[in-house]
């Protein structure tokens, strides 16, 4: 609608109006009064219909007069001496206000109707474009320019909340009165994003934090905000900050702020994808970086198994042919052994571990395989083993292999320090919700002092005697392949001399076998 | 471990008449030879003092020093012993001298042990029993079922490798007869036919899972089986995923025929991979 088109409206139906009345005049005679008003009624209407409700209210007025003083008796008069001419003066004007009204709300409200379906379109588009943006950064860049556009500022910036507020910012315009620019608007950015509230920095330099950005226009330019720090969300986490402003204050009326509502929800979506990106891409390279570290940890592996094996081979073979030295390189050979493989998974869980997988296993299972296992280094001393076979099996969640390396360890480390001929005791039970395997020795046992220690990692006691092939990693392998999987290994005196290491996993129950068992 | 430690001190037991397998020929396949080779197989079974001599082992190994030893390792057991060096060579070998037991190093320098594992699976059924040098639960279970037989992890003790090497000698020679009917070993007794377990005459009674597994790993005795494997065998094609449950059948059938429960020397726990009976191993 152009500044002249209320003007020619009032003109227009000002002489439609005299030409009606003057029309109306030539058949005053023959006319009824309910013709003429009518026929008035309609220029009312129409003077609304096109010039809105100024327009409609000034003809509603005049109209009035205009009938009573032409039209009723005594024509030329404003007195109304008949009491039915009255009522129908008052009827026609309560006609022409009331119909003058509702055209004018209904004309409002489609105008507002079409306002709004122009900006959801506006906004649609706006969604449409940040998505279609190849990089995150064009993506701020679009968004930026438009709330410059829309708000009327002259720098926008979008700051993810990870990053530090300074020198972040580059205003698209610069210039020495830019308030973005400032340390104002370092502290409003702070501001918002410890409070997650809007803060606006007004014209005369205070700082406000507001629940919502309902500023209005005010026409004291001093109290029109001249930045804005908006903080950005995403599912409840601030994520960042959107900062506005310029070198003059702006007005931030309800258009204005649905708009940079939904455009600092674009902003924060963009930040999730910036940041969803890079999680994915970090993801990948640690994933590369494991599969690498598998890759070199199998290598080195084989290279320092295999001559091993020659050596012992060749040994063993030695061994039927009755030489001396034969049976002691083959030991020497499964101590070096031994330790390798120690070296190697203490540098594997240095390097970030290979992967446990607790499963449903049975301890049983767990203790017959380490028997087996401890076969070899038994060396005459004798293992008891007390588990209730009475009971139902006792069944834990743990990672059979691993769990395995810790129980070998423990007795290794308890069959090293028993005395010859000694038993190491090794025994099983539930306790609450835990499994808890304690191995038991008639060894030395361990001073106070060194309690803790000895699960440091290449701990050897002061007095050790250089046993060969043991680098004290035993222990500290254990207990850290207990912890990874929920569980502990801890050391606990034995009465009447020796220790006991106690292992403990979280247990699983029976119950959820159901029928399969039957 | 009694039996071979013997045997590798010289105290060598004498050979028993079991006919090398390239002269049991098909048409002398009737029931009576089936009858006699099946007597001699269980009475060596029986007796795990006896050899079993196979007529060739092939060693696929790149290690000069290691050939050297199983060469002499393996010299009671074989008429001829073949080695080869690179995978290449090892496949050549084992199609023109068709030997009938393979041992096979995976860290070959000129192709992987599982392709060359898988190559000769494509004609050959007769044992493989792998070395490996890392201890990667996965890749056992990846070979064993492409088909390898067994596995041992280096350093391994030549004990070992050699009782492992009998035990699936004797399970290659058990397959070339008739499924046995019964199985004896360690003062347990299994009657395929009846459906009966007995330790020391006095019967045993076993769930239904428990008898499948069992007869599972008899059927396949001596040879290690992944989870995987022994799971299709006894659930076959089940709902969810109960392979976890199938430790705690094992366990429940391990208390009703092992001396020691938790000491177990017939289903001997493979760590990570899975498990094998070893009834056939002396």
């Amino acid at each position: 609608m152009t500044v002249g088109a209320p003007l020619r409206a009032w003109i227009t139906w000002s002489l439609i109006l005299v030409a009606v009345v003057a029309g109306l005049l030539r058949i005053r005679q023959d006319a009824d009064q309910a013709q003429i008003v009518l026929t008035m009624l309609l220029v009312v209407l129409g003077g609304s219909v096109a010039g809105g409700r100024p327009l409609g209210i000034s003809l509603a007025v005049v109209s009035t007069l205009i009938i009573d003083y032409y039209f009723q008796e005594p024509y030329n008069q404003l007195t109304v001496p008949k009491p039915l001419d009255v009522i129908v003066l008052l009827a026609f004007a309560a006609t022409a206000f009331v119909t003058t009204q509702l055209l004018a709300s209904a004309r409002q409200e489609a105008d507002a109707a079409s306002a709004r379906a122009s900006e959801v379109e506006a906004l649609s588009r706006l969604g449409a474009e940040t998505l279609r943006y190849a990089s995150t950064k064009e993506a701020f860049d679009a968004i930026t320019a438009l709330v410059q556009r829309a708000i009327g500022a002259t720098s926008c910036a979008i700051l993810p909340g990870d990053l530090p507020a300074r020198g972040v910012r580059s205003p698209t315009n610069p210039h020495a009165d830019d308030i973005t620019a400032g340390d104002v608007a370092e502290r409003a950015i702070e501001r918002a994003r410890e409070t997650g509230r809007p803060v606006v920095v007004y014209g005369d330099g205070t700082i406000r934090e507001h629940v919502s950005t309902d500023i209005g226009t005010p026409a004291n330019l001093t109290l029109r905000p001249r930045a804005l720090a908006l903080p950005l969300s995403a599912e409840d986490r601030h994520i960042g900050v959107l900062l506005v402003g310029g070198d003059r204050p702006f007005v931030l009326d309800g258009p204005r702020r649905r708009l940079l509502a939904a455009l600092s929800y674009y902003a924060a979506l963009g930040i999730e994808r910036q940041r969803l990106i890079s999680e994915a891409a970090y993801s990948e390279a640690l994933q590369e970086a494991q599969q690498a570290k598998d890759e070199v940890f199998a290598a080195v592996s084989h290279d320092l198994r295999t001559p091993l094996t020659t050596i012992k081979v060749l040994a063993q073979s030695g061994i039927e042919r009755w030489e001396r030295s034969s049976a002691a390189i083959v030991e020497q050979a499964d101590r070096l052994a031994r330790l390798v493989s120690d070296l190697l998974e203490m540098s594997r869980m240095r390097a970030g571990g290979s992967t446990l997988v607790p499963e449903l296993n049975t301890v049983e299972d767990l203790i017959g395989a380490a028997l087996r296992q401890a076969e070899g280094i038994r060396n005459g001393r004798t293992i008891d083993v007390s588990i209730d076979f009475e009971s139902p099996a006792l069944l834990g969640y743990f990672d059979f292999v691993h769990t395995l390396r810790i129980v070998g360890n423990l007795l290794d480390n308890a069959l090293r320090h028993s005395p010859k001929g000694a038993r190491v005791e090794l025994r099983a039970e539930r306790e609450n919700g835990s499994i808890v395997l304690s191995v038991g020795d008639r060894g030395v046992g361990i001073p106070r002092t060194e309690r803790e220690r000895i699960f440091q990692a290449f701990y050897r006691p002061a007095d050790a005697t250089l046993d060969g092939g043991h680098a004290g990693l035993g222990l500290s392998i254990a207990r850290s392949l207990a912890e990874r999987q929920g569980g502990s290994v801890e050391y606990v005196e034995r009465p009447g001399g020796g220790s006991i290491f106690v292992l403990r996993l979280p247990a699983a129950d029976v119950d959820d076998l159901g029928s399969e068992l039957a | 471990m009694g039996p071979h430690k013997e045997i590798t001190k010289g105290q060598r037991p004498g050979f028993t008449a079991a006919p090398p397998l390239e002269r049991v020929d098909d048409a002398l396949r009737s029931t009576l030879v089936q009858r006699a080779v099946h007597a001699s197989t269980m009475a060596s079974i029986a007796s795990t003092r006896t050899l079993i001599r196979a007529g060739a082992i092939l060693v696929i190994d790149d290690e000069v020093h290691i050939r050297q030893a199983l060469a002499s390792a393996m010299a009671h057991l074989c008429d001829r012993f073949l080695a080869a060096g690179t995978g290449t060579e090892g496949l050549a070998l084992a199609s023109r001298a068709r030997p009938d037991l393979i041992i096979l190093d995976l860290g070959l320098p000129d192709m992987s042990g599982v392709d060359v594992c898988r190559e000769i699976r494509r004609w050959s059924t007769k044992p493989i029993v792998v070395l490996s040098a890392r201890h990667a639960e996965q890749e056992k279970v990846n070979l064993l079922t492409i088909g390898a037989d067994d596995y041992v992890t280096k350093p391994f003790s030549l004990d070992e490798l050699v009782a492992r090497v009998q035990a699936q000698l004797r399970r290659s020679q058990l397959a070339l007869v008739a499924a046995p009917s019964a199985i004896e070993c360690d003062g347990l007794s299994i009657d395929f036919l009846l459906r009966e377990v007995r330790r020391d005459g006095r019967l045993i009674r076993l769930t239904r899972t428990e008898w499948q597994l069992l007869q599972t790993f008899a059927a396949h005795a001596g040879r290690t089986l992944t989870h995987q494997q022994i799971f299709d065998a006894v659930w076959a094609k089940s709902f969810g995923n109960p392979q976890q449950y199938l430790r705690v059948h094992l366990t429940n059938l391990r208390r009703k025929i092992e001396r020691e429960p938790a000491a177990p020397r017939l289903i001997i726990t493979e760590p990570g991979v899975g498990y094998r009976f070893a009834a056939l191993e002396p």
